[in-house]
């Protein structure tokens, strides 16, 4: 892979409330040699708004994104769902008409969720560390990335290149009970399946639930206990902390 | 009849020509059926036997028999049973011979301990024994009794289902040919149904005992 | 019956709250879909028999109205009565007619979801037939005057227990919830009674095949033959969509249909019924059992209108009940939440469309789309297609609430700008601060969309501050 203008689609999750995740997916791109580009009117991809039946409403949101990351030679997003969204939501949204149809054909053959681009690159050097990393983690496969984007491996195979063990969980596939509006619209039974989920990831050897989707982690994050000993991280920045052998920081 | 017309004509309206595919083709492939029927049954809790021949078969269902204290049979009056002369080589039990027998067939079922009958065909991949309903074979026969035994010639052992299909397609499963009840049946009667827990012999046969043999 | 959000969700609460209940769930759904599996992975050819089964149910249905001709022509020729109902109200009346004509005062069934699916148990009742159900879990949630909670496994949901507890009272004997066998036995003795006494057997179908006009039934306790054998009449109750054209078609069906529900290579009674008992057969002499009068009954309830339009694939649904199993949103809530007989994945989709969505307006939404429903259905079904579908059906019919359309309406003008989505954001920041908590929002619970889960808190700085600024 390799592509002069890469935008960074950050998704309005990450934007407002977990901006790191875009820090650290941006510190792994430029590691590989990127120049990244952030398109400053990007907003929401209008996934909430498509799954909850509104298509007027997404169609618009669908409409104007195509126009942002158009100019891009490839796109990257620091989630599965969006991914899944722009590549194939979007076409069956717009099929009624032509221009915007093969539009948002081009723009989904250049978009990709971080994972699957990182593991299309030719080089690895990104991920040279002197760190030492030791620690166990345990990775939940997003249903969208999974499911929609057939992105299985590629998380897995990244965070073993650069050090981590994995400790599968029992059904390491199983939804974590986000599902976008869904978890405010039945929210007990959305937690109960949180609940399993991370029933399921304390009962392995790990330290941290990874997952490389914004809205699990928010998810997961939510019904995480303070006193907890599992963590729950992004991909993007478990990935960092690997590489420099030091924890998350900002700065 | 207006409902149906009603359902028809709002189907024809949706029609589209969109061919069948073209049949499945078995892929399964066995080096020995009647070993693969052995195991199958057995994994269903079946219980099969193989006897090199029918000599060895009837001298099987003999011991069976004995083994099972029964004393009511009713027994389907079919190839190879038929030939058998039951009520004569074993007299001191209590016979019902399938359209040869005087009274009440399903009285006696309801109180028989063994329902005997072949089978047209036995499916090695799944275990299971097709029969067929007929004029000497009583579908209660088979159904009724707490023990279901069948006697089959290896010679009518299929691969699976897709095999089955093809091969009997012009003769038992053809148009005019099949009787009124079919059944495959592969295995004794069972149920999950309480707390997911394996209960055998619900309304069915408890024991399902098929007896092989070459011919 | 009606699923709202709030009915769903104090359903499904109820279901949470009881920890037999979620244990069996568990227990259950996990058993059926590892069965499922091993079942499917001993054949390497699974996934292309899947594919030709897709082809074949989608060229069945695309050809639907000459495959039930022939059915009905052949069913005919070998002496059934094939009749047609437009709805639950037209099947019902057919089956009760039949019922009284032969003066039935007491019927056996076998499990049938389309008999559940019009009600049908009622309207006997009312006509003076008693219905029996013989499935044992049939039978159990009959006694306990309950709805199935899962469609191969209806009585999922109760304990061994409670079961003891109803067959005691039917009996009138003392039962041990300690020994299944034993209450299994006790269950056969008295169903044995009732399959002897019935003057008409009622069951489903779970497929006919058009070729032979046979219907052909799936049982593992012997039930379907029981109720198809010993009474003097036979009555069974098909969906339209459930045609398979030749004997090629049905062995494909048949070899997905048992591994995708228990994950057992062939269920253990798989019942053809062609005709009644004949009167002269292959060798000119009668038959000495099986009923004397065959009616199959071919119900519509809303499927014909699927065909052809963008829902059309549901009616390749052979109710496996496979995507139940893998379902997280049904392994908590359980089946009673949809408030159908149809639960799970397949139920939040055909309940709306069978049913009516303006009555069922909370179950499109019953999911999380997270698509393990149709990573295990036997004929790939895209039921997160569907679903989604049928939430912008609920938008653009105007039954989804004006106060969600103004939420999502005004939520999506403002992400058309990215100025004013920042502004309203900003305001989010300030407004959020005297309820931060450990970066989290800390409403009472009562008030939180969340319930028990608080939401996340927007962070100091947007990523599109941070960048502005240089931070990244």
């Amino acid at each position: 892979m390799t592509a002069n203008r890469i935008a960074l689609f950050v998704t309005c999750m990450v934007d407002q409330i977990m901006p790191e995740i875009g820090v650290a997916t941006t510190r792994l791109l430029r590691r590989a040699g990127f120049t990244v580009e952030f398109p400053m009117a990007q907003t929401c991809c209008g996934q909430p708004f498509f799954n909850s039946g509104f298509r007027a409403q997404a169609l618009p949101l669908a409409q104007r994104t195509i126009e942002i990351l158009e100019p891009y030679e490839a796109i990257v997003i620091p989630g599965g769902s969006c991914t899944g969204m722009i590549r194939v939501e979007y076409p069956h949204l717009l099929q009624d008409n032509p221009r915007w149809y093969y539009a948002a054909r081009r723009l989904a053959a250049k978009t990709f969720e971080l994972s699957e681009f990182l593991c299309k690159l030719e080089s690895d050097d990104w991920r040279q560390s002197t760190a030492n990393c030791q620690e166990t983690v345990t990775y939940h496969d997003s249903c969208h990335m999974n499911r929609i984007l057939g992105l299985h491996d590629e998380p897995r195979r990244l965070l073993q290149a650069v050090g981590y063990t994995i400790a599968e969980m029992e059904e390491a596939d199983r939804c974590c009970g986000f599902g976008g509006v869904f978890s405010i619209r039945l929210p007990e039974v959305s937690n109960a399946m949180t609940a399993e989920k991370l029933r399921q990831g304390r009962a392995t050897s790990a330290t941290t639930l990874i997952t490389a989707d914004p809205g699990c982690l928010m998810q997961m994050r939510g019904m995480r206990r303070n006193d907890d000993t599992i963590q729950i991280k992004h991909l993007a920045v478990a990935l960092e902390e690997a590489i420099t052998g030091k924890p998350w920081s900002m700065e | 009849m207006r409902t149906r017309t009603t359902i028809l004509t709002r189907l024809q309206s949706n029609n589209r020509a969109l061919a069948q595919p073209t049949t499945w083709q078995s892929r399964q492939g066995f080096n020995d059926l009647a070993e693969q029927f052995v195991t199958a049954l057995t994994a269903v809790h079946g219980e099969p036997h193989l006897a090199p021949n029918l000599e060895g078969a009837t001298a099987q269902l003999g011991a069976i028999l004995a083994e099972l204290g029964a004393q009511r049979v009713v027994a389907n009056n079919e190839a190879p049973i038929a030939d058998l002369n039951l009520p004569t080589r074993w007299p001191h039990l209590q016979w019902h011979i399938v359209g040869e027998t005087a009274g009440d067939l399903r009285e006696f079922c309801t109180y028989a301990d063994v329902g005997l009958s072949s089978g047209i065909a036995a499916i090695a991949e799944t275990g299971s024994v097709v029969i067929h309903s007929g004029s000497a074979q009583s579908r209660v026969a088979t159904l009724f009794p707490p023990v279901h035994i069948v006697l089959l010639p290896t010679s009518r052992l299929t691969t699976d289902l897709f095999t089955f299909t093809a091969t009997h397609k012009n003769t038992h499963l053809a148009n005019g040919t099949l009787p009124a009840a079919m059944t495959f049946i592969s295995g004794p009667s069972k149920t999950a149904d309480i707390e997911q827990t394996m209960a055998i012999g619900v309304h069915g046969p408890k024991r399902f005992i098929v007896i092989l043999y070459r011919e | 019956m009606t699923t709202t959000t709030a009915q769903f969700r104090e359903r499904a609460t109820i279901a949470l709250e009881d920890v037999r209940l979620q244990q069996a769930l568990d227990g259950a759904t996990g058993r059926f879909a590892t069965a499922r599996q091993a079942a499917l992975a001993a054949i390497p050819w699974a996934d292309e028999l899947r594919d030709h089964f897709k082809a074949i149910r989608a060229a069945t249905l695309a050809n639907l109205a000459e495959h039930l001709q022939t059915f009905e022509r052949q069913a005919t020729a070998v002496g059934t009565h094939v009749h047609w109902a437009q709805d639950g109200a037209e099947a019902c009346a057919i089956v009760t007619e039949i019922a009284q004509r032969h003066g039935v005062t007491l019927a056996t069934k076998s499990k049938s979801m389309a008999t559940e699916e019009i009600h049908l148990n009622a309207a006997l009742a009312k006509a003076g037939v008693r219905p029996v159900e013989t499935d044992l879990g049939e039978w159990i949630i009959q006694l306990a005057e309950e709805p199935p909670s899962h469609i191969i496994a209806p009585a999922i949901h109760k304990t061994k227990e409670q079961v003891a507890e109803l067959f005691e009272r039917e009996s009138g004997r003392p039962q041990s919830a300690a020994d299944i066998p034993a209450l299994t036995a006790e269950a056969r003795r008295m169903l044995r009674e009732q399959f002897l006494a019935a003057g008409m057997g009622i069951s489903g179908g779970n497929l006919a095949v058009a070729e032979t006009g046979s219907v052909v039934l799936v049982t593992n306790e012997g039930n379907g033959r029981m109720v198809t054998t010993a009474p003097r009449v036979h009555v069974a109750i098909i969906g339209i969509e459930k045609i398979a054209p030749t004997w090629d078609d049905a062995a494909v069906w048949l070899s997905l249909l048992a591994r995708s529900a228990t994950g057992q290579p062939m269920s253990i009674y798989t019942t053809v019924i062609t005709g009644p008992k004949r009167t002269a057969a292959l060798d000119g002499l009668p038959d000495p059992d099986g009923p004397e009068e065959v009616h199959v009954v071919l119900l519509d309830n809303g499927r014909s209108p699927l065909v052809g339009s963008k829902y059309e694939e549901v009616l390749q649904c052979i109710r496996c009940g496979a995507c139940l199993n893998v379902c997280p949103v049904y392994r908590e809530a359980g089946g009673h939440a949809y408030g159908s007989p149809y639960s799970g994945p397949i139920g939040a989709v055909i309940s709306p469309l069978l049913f009516g969505l303006d009555k069922y307006p909370a179950l499109p939404h019953a999911s999380s789309l997270c698509g393990a429903c149709q990573d295990v259905c036997p004929a790939r079904i895209d039921l997160p297609r569907m679903l989604l579908e049928l939430r912008a059906d609920l938008v653009t019919q105007g039954i989804a609430h004006g106060s969600e359309a103004v939420l999502e309406g005004s939520v999506s003008l403002a992400m058309r700008s990215e100025r004013v989505w920042a502004l309203l954001m900003g305001m989010g920041r300030v407004g959020q601060r005297p309820l931060l908590k450990n970066g989290k929002l800390a409403l009472p619970e009562r008030f939180n969309p969340g319930g028990e889960r608080p939401l996340p808190a927007l962070a100091k700085k947007s990523f599109h501050d941070l960048w502005r600024d240089g931070e990244v």
